[in-house]
């Protein structure tokens, strides 16, 4: 009997362990590729560590001062927030009108599924075809002056990428014709979670479609909009591909399209590569989407039931699946 | 059982995560087994035509060949981090406007002792002193780069009533007359042919003849050379001199094969294009005869543009100057030194090769028969200028009825060059250059369409200058 008893905590014991086991590769590759990074910028933004050479030595805070002295950070901080609001305002916008149309009962729209992989496919091309194309579509000779003119759309050819209003607009639109699809598909997933019979009891209530929206829809579908809008701006902050491919790789023109990862690359490519001037912006980056998703969390998370942690948990999980 | 399936199933999970690592160390074992490995690192194919070429002599000798390329730096970035984090290849291939940063680096071997073999080649000093510092020489270069202004013939008798190459370079001899021409062209063509694709055509012009350098003593320096600039390149926008088609994108390459078409469907032309002497067999040639497009919505071809090869002469222009360049260095600390410094002897300083390389030996099947996988494009064609003097005296006349020769109605253009080599200095080139004038695009841009004064457009320039060099002193 006590053998058996042995033999049971035992086997109890080692269970345990293998849990250790399975979640080893994750921590070993957080712990590597994610936490040591992220240390190692914040030690290398107070060093005047360059590529060029190989000594470095530590220089407190002088990095963060210079950064907060140069216009061009300032700049591309608020480059970065305002392509970013301009492109997600209309991403969120038409993606929910989207969602409703296509989980309407009362519409019955045909192919949904369809539609949806439409919207999405932007979202697999690869950002450096992307702003190749759009480059090429935008350039002086290129084919939306020829054809603009000639339809009559504006009257002389426009040098779009030397106009600071037309380039910021054309990474804008890229952005939002890249990830609204995705946006859909994550608000589809939270509308369909919702259980119909709100809907059904509204209507015999005599609910119309507006009030539907706004009583029912939009508070049930709060988790699914924090978890949008905090990785939309995790990435917005960190927007760097499609800006850096579109013009000159400096933002250009006037600076308009540099976003501070943008800044953050130019330093670090800079003649000598300054890696420390670089992982301060890096560490500014870090600051400015922890604080902004700190605060989007507290101010919708705030009024959450259980019931709205559980969709958001589907919303994620639909999101992983098709993403 | 069960327990040996999921350890086994750890172990995988685990060795997964590692696997990214083991790749280098494999390759690290073959290179000790015999045979030689020599990695190459460089912006072009060039090189590696110059790599087969090099296995023909060595076959024992592996080439493992990387090209990046250099459009918006990514090539010298990815360059320093290699460099920095000792993952360096063996030899690497280094542009003009990058090649001082690294030559004052403390990352390329001495490459001295070959200098005997150049002065014996009479290699062109200022290939030379671009890669010389602190008395040490660490790159040597298989090009020399003098530029030139090519024009059209056919339009030259249009608006100035000759063709002739000596007349015409009278007309445009500095820069005042080349703006008058420039006026000349406009006014009879009634606006339909630019003198040239833009503005950025010229630049190099003026940065060429500045009398001080970038950096005078750590602090940015002005020429007065940079405010003629601002104020030609001013007029040539305002006028409509220029046809507002950027280096190297559609527009410019489409005025070489007169496809160049405005937003209003007029054709235009441009008459003159600034390139140096690997300009002409890799750009002007290859872009001068008809493109075939595709017509939309079936399976036809269209041919665009029309051929223009004769109708092209070749001139000195309103300035002297020299564009681009490549040399080749030695990483220090590489496993194979003794190799590498073979090799680059080879390439730069060895006169059976630079003739090989000038008068386009090194055709497509020349090359496949020594390594029958490099595909059917690598190849190279005559032309190319080379960096030794004695070479280049032996084989100029050789080019009188190259396939250059023709395209230039029988000039020779290998001759023109070879008069002005001798002469380019190169005394004014620092490692910041590259970064200064790139932060100079956006605000002459801004002065020369007209919205910024010249004031601003300086305060511009010097605010990218600090952003970009946090060293120098900017006031």
């Amino acid at each position: 009997m006590e053998q058996v008893l042995k033999k049971k905590k035992h086997s109890r014991i080692n269970k345990n362990h293998y849990g250790y086991i399975f979640t080893a590769p994750f921590i070993i590759g957080f712990l590597l590729f994610s936490l040591y990074p992220l240390v190692y910028t914040f030690y290398l933004s107070l060093t005047d560590m360059t590529l060029m050479s190989k000594s470095y030595k530590f220089i407190g805070l002088a990095n963060f001062k210079k950064l907060f002295e140069d216009r061009f950070f300032i700049q591309s901080f608020l480059n970065t927030w305002k392509i970013w609001l301009i492109n997600f305002i209309p991403q969120l916008g038409i993606a929910m009108l989207l969602a409703v149309w296509f989980t309407s009962t009362r519409l019955k729209i045909k192919f949904v599924g369809f539609w949806r992989t439409i919207y999405y496919l932007p979202n697999i091309l690869m950002p450096a075809t992307i702003a190749v194309l759009f480059f090429n579509l935008f350039s002086y000779y290129g084919p939306v002056n020829q054809i603009g003119v000639r339809i009559g759309l504006f009257k002389d050819a426009i040098d779009f990428f030397r106009s600071s209003t037309w380039t910021v607009g054309i990474v804008a639109f890229i952005q939002w014709w890249m990830w609204f699809g995705t946006t859909l598909i994550i608000i589809m997933a939270g509308m369909t979670s919702i259980s119909p019979s709100f809907y059904e009891s509204a209507m015999v209530d005599g609910a119309n479609s507006w009030q539907m929206f706004t009583k029912i829809t939009l508070p049930l579908l709060r988790p699914v909009l924090v978890y949008i809008l905090v990785t939309s701006l995790v990435g917005g902050m960190q927007m760097f591909d499609i800006p850096y491919m579109l013009t000159d790789g400096r933002g250009s023109p006037n600076g308009s399209i540099m976003t501070m990862n943008i800044l953050m690359y130019m330093k670090f490519s800079s003649n000598k590569g300054h890696i420390g001037a670089a992982a301060s912006v890096g560490v500014m980056i870090f600051l400015v989407t922890c604080i902004s998703a700190l605060i989007i969390i507290k101010l919708l998370k705030e009024k959450e039931s259980k019931r709205e942690i559980k969709s958001i948990n589907r919303g994620v999980k639909a999101y992983e699946l098709h993403g | 059982m069960k327990k040996l399936i999921s350890m086994l199933l750890v172990l995988l999970l685990t060795v997964s995560v590692f696997s990214g690592c083991g790749k280098t160390e494999e390759q690290a074992n073959s290179n000790q087994t015999g045979e030689k490995v020599l990695k190459i690192w460089s912006f072009t194919d060039e090189i590696k035509t110059m790599a087969v070429a090099y296995r023909g002599k060595h076959p024992d000798v592996k080439i493992e060949y990387t090209m990046i390329p250099m459009t918006n730096g990514e090539y010298q970035t990815k360059l320093k981090s290699a460099l920095q984090s000792g993952e360096a290849p063996d030899i690497i291939a280094l542009e003009a406007s990058f090649v001082r940063e690294f030559i004052e680096s403390d990352y390329l071997e001495d490459l001295s002792d070959l200098l005997p073999l150049a002065q014996e080649l009479r290699t062109y000093q200022f290939t030379i002193d671009m890669a010389t510092y602190d008395g040490q020489v660490k790159a040597y270069s298989y090009q020399a780069t003098p530029g030139a202004m090519f024009y059209r013939r056919s339009l030259a008798k249009k608006y100035f009533g000759t063709d002739d190459p000596e007349k015409i370079q009278e007309l445009v001899s500095d820069m005042k007359k080349f703006e008058e021409a420039a006026k000349i062209v406009k006014e009879k063509s009634k606006g339909n042919t630019y003198m040239v694709a833009s503005v950025g055509d010229f630049t190099n012009l003026f940065f060429a003849n500045r009398e001080k350098p970038w950096v005078v003593d750590g602090k940015l320096y002005i020429d007065p050379k940079v405010d003629e600039l601002f104020e030609i390149a001013k007029s040539f926008r305002q006028n409509g001199y220029e046809a507002q088609a950027n280096q190297w994108q559609e527009g410019w390459f489409a005025g070489m094969n007169d496809s160049l078409v405005d937003a209003k469907g007029n054709p235009k032309q441009v008459f003159s294009y600034f390139l140096p002497t690997w300009g002409l067999p890799y750009v002007l040639m290859p872009n001068s005869s008809p493109k075939e497009v595709k017509v939309e919505g079936s399976d036809k071809t269209k041919k665009v543009g029309k051929d223009t090869s004769g109708d092209w002469a070749c001139i000195r222009g309103p300035m002297p100057y020299q564009w681009g360049g490549t040399w080749i260095a030695v990483v220090k600390g590489t496993k194979n030194l003794e190799l590498a410094k073979d090799f680059v002897k080879f390439a730069t300083l060895d006169e059976e090769n630079l003739k090989n390389w000038a008068l386009g030996v090194y055709t497509n099947e020349y090359l496949k028969k020594i390594d029958p996988n490099i595909g059917d494009k690598l190849s190279q064609g005559p032309g190319d200028f080379v960096s030794s003097q004695k070479v280049v005296e032996e084989i100029v006349d050789k080019f009188d009825d190259a396939s250059t020769s023709k395209f230039l109605a029988g000039q020779n253009s290998y001759r023109s060059f070879a008069e002005a080599a001798p002469y380019i200095s190169l005394k004014l080139l620092q490692g910041t250059d590259d970064a200064i004038q790139r932060a100079l695009n956006d605000p002459l841009n801004n002065y020369v369409s007209g919205k910024a004064t010249k004031e601003q457009a300086i305060k511009q320039f010097k605010e990218a200058v600090k952003n970009t060099l946090p060293d120098l002193i900017v006031e």
